[in-house]
């Protein structure tokens, strides 16, 4: 509801947009089982951790859908930067070479509201990469994305929390959330990788909790 | 700027974006061999999905497809509930596929797993288009059937129909004829019985027995026609029915003849005789035999056909580790076939002992080629006086081994040694110095000492001893970490697959020794586990069973290990059949030029399942030393 609404005050701001084309879909419905919902399983690259100061570097998208993540959905983005890789490359294993042949940030925040489109957005610790993404949307269309979102983190410390078990820093990295699960090392780090190795470790978690049964996006928030 | 196609930012490039998933692909067979542009094509029709622990998988859900253990582990079970095949990371199985003959299989997740689906239609699509992986799964769905079967009673020769042990070649004799005509006719072809046929149809038949009981004995005239004396309308047999069906048949009446019929017309004849004999290539029949040899000489006549029954079994479809019980149930019964001609040579037992097998015979495994590796374990209360009787007893069982084919072990772990026949205390003080002061030669020496198991005699003498053994060694952590450096010394041959590592002892140059770099690593790797655990069983496969089941081992890495010794031995058993095929000495040299893709690469898992049980043995064992 309350997206609906926030929605209607930009309406006008955004015409003519990709972010109006994606905001056309309906928005997915709060009791809907998980296995009739689509969820866009993303995950950024920065340069920095700091959304004053950074830029997107990179962008990595998968699909969920009718219970399982269609690979063939999967896509990665390099973002043209304005500024150099500097620190982060070491990071990122990204090299202003390699991000020659990126794409302008609009060209990227486009491809994503396509696959976006009438679909749950779902991020590991979703409040860094939400602040990088409603940046660049306010610069493009003079609105932020409006989209409906799971955070894996927030969900596995949620999770944690209710049961009182304590939590060790770095707990909740993706590879700690992930082993607890019994999932493989995902061992890279791309954009592309995390949102993949994100999508697997949102089916264990819906996996344990919904025990087979019906799952709403409800019981995800 | 000059983009290439795959360069377009909005394009999946499946190999280089998905390059996790492919690289696992890559380990996987078939998958390994694809293409590039067909893995491209598997890459994007995948679908990942998650299973928690208990939850069913069915042949009717609506998403088909091969499936593809990421992780976790999948038992299939059949409509009975009988385990089918226990699947771990790298597997893969296809419900649709399974049920091909209705039986209901279902897979049921043990360990949450991380499924990827490749659904049927891009599967059905890569199997018409890529013969390789079509032919791995065609191949993987009769290891499934032949693996189901390891549940099933071993095949039996009884089940086998008739055509091939029934003689055609038949006597057969007009109801005119007299007694004396057919008695001559069956003597001149030697025969015990004659077919009475007037026309096409079977009247009567008659017998030896029929002659004399019928004939002589009550003084009938030689010119008697033979249709007086016949059995008329005798019982038939359809020649579609199994040698079973036929020795039922014939022990209920107390019949030695029946004849063979097909669609009602004669076509041969079966005698009590022919079915003994379609038995021969039945081991229960060869150990009996041997049981009832009066020497050595005839045991080694018995057991010269030994690599022909071998070839038999492995053409029937018998797996290795069948084959190896059994060639190990002969050598059983021929040392104690030995023991029992020595005893009554030289008297009675002057004090409780037991014999005891080591190494691959105490272990079930063995193949063809194997030296002998006995000892002797005598009770306590056996006297110095005694120690001739038992020496003397050692030489001529040994000797009996050699000259029966078992050569003597060239590191005379043997009953004729005097350190490996001693007294039970002896023994315990031997154990004692073993694990207390390892030194790596004594522990190369005697690493397979501790796959023992009693042959004859008191078992309870070689219980004990491995009780001690079992109780010392586990609870010595230098000693184990003697045996894991031992177990780390041979490696698995996996360069072989790359450049050839050449076993340096000339003749074989080419070639890699599959029970020195195979086998025997993979055994002491279990070993030492099953040591550390306190494990009494021996045979490789149920120490790797009891491993896991209390849960030393992951499931994973246990049947790692089963399927990487099958695979071994498999290969082992294949070369060998080939060798005699052509006539050679068999022996364990493998030369993987010469092997089929897919055996190679199966061989290559397995010898990189066992490089990676080094790896761990290692960290275990070797923490710090090495």
């Amino acid at each position: 509801m309350w997206l609906a609404l926030r929605r209607l005050r930009w309406a006008r701001r955004v015409a003519a947009s990709p972010l109006q084309a994606c905001w056309r879909e309906p928005l997915p419905g709060r009791r809907c089982d998980w296995r009739a919902l689509s969820f866009l399983v993303c995950d950024a690259e920065m340069s920095s951790l700091d959304p004053r100061q950074g830029e997107l570097l990179s962008l990595g998208w998968v699909t969920v859908a009718e219970g399982a993540v269609q690979l063939g959905t999967a896509r990665h983005q390099l973002i043209a930067s304005e500024h150099g890789v500097g620190q982060s490359a070491t990071i990122h294993q990204i090299h202003d070479r390699e991000l020659a042949a990126a794409s302008p940030p609009a060209a990227a925040m486009a491809a994503l509201l396509q696959a976006a489109a009438g679909k749950v957005l779902v991020l590991h610790h979703a409040p860094l990469d939400l602040a990088y993404l409603n940046r660049l949307s306010r610069q493009l269309y003079g609105a932020s994305l409006l989209l409906p979102v799971v955070d894996t983190l927030a969900l596995e410390r949620a999770q944690r929390e209710r049961r009182g078990s304590p939590l060790t820093p770095g707990a909740l990295t993706l590879q700690a959330c992930r082993a607890h699960y019994g999932l493989p090392d995902h061992g890279a780090h791309n954009a592309l990788q995390d949102a993949l190795a994100t999508a697997e470790l949102l089916l264990a978690q819906i996996a344990r909790r919904s025990a087979g049964g019906r799952f709403t996006l409800g019981d995800l928030r | 700027m000059n983009r290439r196609p795959e360069d377009q930012p909005d394009a999946l490039r499946p190999l280089v974006d998905l390059a996790p998933v492919a690289d696992f692909l890559r380990r996987t067979l078939p998958f390994q061999d694809l293409p590039a542009a067909e893995l491209e094509q598997v890459l994007a029709a995948l679908r990942i999905s998650y299973h928690v622990h208990g939850s069913t998988l069915l042949a009717d859900a609506p998403e088909q497809g091969l499936r593809i253990l990421r992780s976790g582990a999948v038992d299939l079970r059949d409509r009975d509930n009988t385990l089918l095949d226990r699947l771990g990371e790298g597997e893969s199985f296809h419900l649709g596929g399974l049920n091909a003959g209705g039986d209901e299989v279902r897979a049921i997740v043990i360990e949450d797993a991380l499924l990827y689906l490749l659904p049927d239609a891009a599967y059905q699509r890569l199997r018409q288009r890529n013969r390789p992986f079509d032919r791995y799964f065609s191949s993987q769905r009769s290891r499934r059937l032949r693996r189901a079967a390891r549940y099933q009673p071993a095949p039996n020769t009884l089940l086998q129909d008739l055509r091939g042990c029934m003689s055609t070649d038949l006597l057969t004799v007009t109801p005119g004829d007299s007694l004396q005509t057919v008695a001559r006719a069956m003597t001149a072809r030697r025969v015990s019985s004659a077919l009475v046929l007037e026309g096409d149809r079977l009247q009567g038949i008659v017998t030896d027995r029929d002659l004399r009981t019928r004939c002589v004995a009550e003084a009938l005239p030689v010119s008697t026609s033979i249709a007086a004396v016949m059995t008329p309308a005798p019982e038939t047999i359809d020649a579609d029915s199994t040698l079973f069906d036929a020795t039922l048949q014939m022990t209920r009446r107390g019949y030695h003849h029946l004849p063979v019929t097909e669609d009602g017309r004669l076509t041969g004849m079966i005698t009590s005789s022919d079915l003994i004999l379609a038995r021969q290539d039945d081991p229960v029949y060869l150990v009996q035999h041997i049981s009832r040899q009066d020497g050595a000489e005839g045991i080694r006549d018995l057991l010269a056909g030994l690599p022909q029954l071998v070839l038999q079994w492995h053409q029937a479809g018998m797996r290795a580790q069948q084959v190896g019980r059994i060639l190990t149930a002969i050598t059983d019964a021929v040392t104690v076939r030995l023991i029992q001609l020595a005893e009554a040579e030289l008297g009675p037992a002057p004090a409780a002992w037991c014999w005891t097998a080591f190494g691959s015979q105490g272990r079930a495994e063995q193949l063809l080629g194997a030296d002998q590796d006995n000892g002797m374990i005598l009770a306590d209360d056996a006297r110095p006086e005694h120690a001739p009787w038992f020496a003397a007893l050692a030489h001529k069982v040994c000797d009996g081994l050699d000259l029966c084919g078992y050569p003597y072990c060239q590191g005379e772990v043997m009953a004729t040694t005097d350190s490996w026949r001693q007294p039970l205390a002896q023994w315990r003080e031997t154990v004692r110095r073993w694990t207390d002061t390892p030194t790596p030669a004594a522990v190369m020496r005697v690493s397979i000492f501790f796959d023992l198991r009693a042959v004859y005699g008191d078992a309870g003498l070689c219980a004990a001893l491995q009780d001690e053994m079992l109780h010392r060694a586990s609870r010595n952590s230098i000693f184990l970490a003697a045996l894991a450096a031992n177990a780390l010394d041979r490696r698995p041959p996996l360069g072989i697959f790359r450049r050839f590592v050449i076993e340096r002892d000339g003749e074989h140059r080419d070639a890699a020794d599959l029970k020195k770099r195979g086998v025997m690593p993979l055994t002491d790797i279990v070993r030492l586990h099953a040591l550390a655990h306190c494990v009494t069983a021996v045979n490789t496969e149920e120490r790797l069973q009891t491993l896991a089941s209390e849960r030393h081992l992951t499931i994973g890495d246990s049947r790692n290990l089963a399927d990487a010794l099958h695979c071994i031995q498999q290969q082992r058993l294949q070369q060998q059949c080939q060798q005699v095929l052509r006539g050679a000495e068999p022996d364990n040299f493998l030369n993987p030029r010469g092997l089929p893709t897919m055996a190679r690469e199966q061989l290559r898992d397995a010898f990189t399942i066992i490089d990676q049980a080094q790896a761990a043995l290692r960290l275990t064992y070797r923490a710090g030393l090495d």
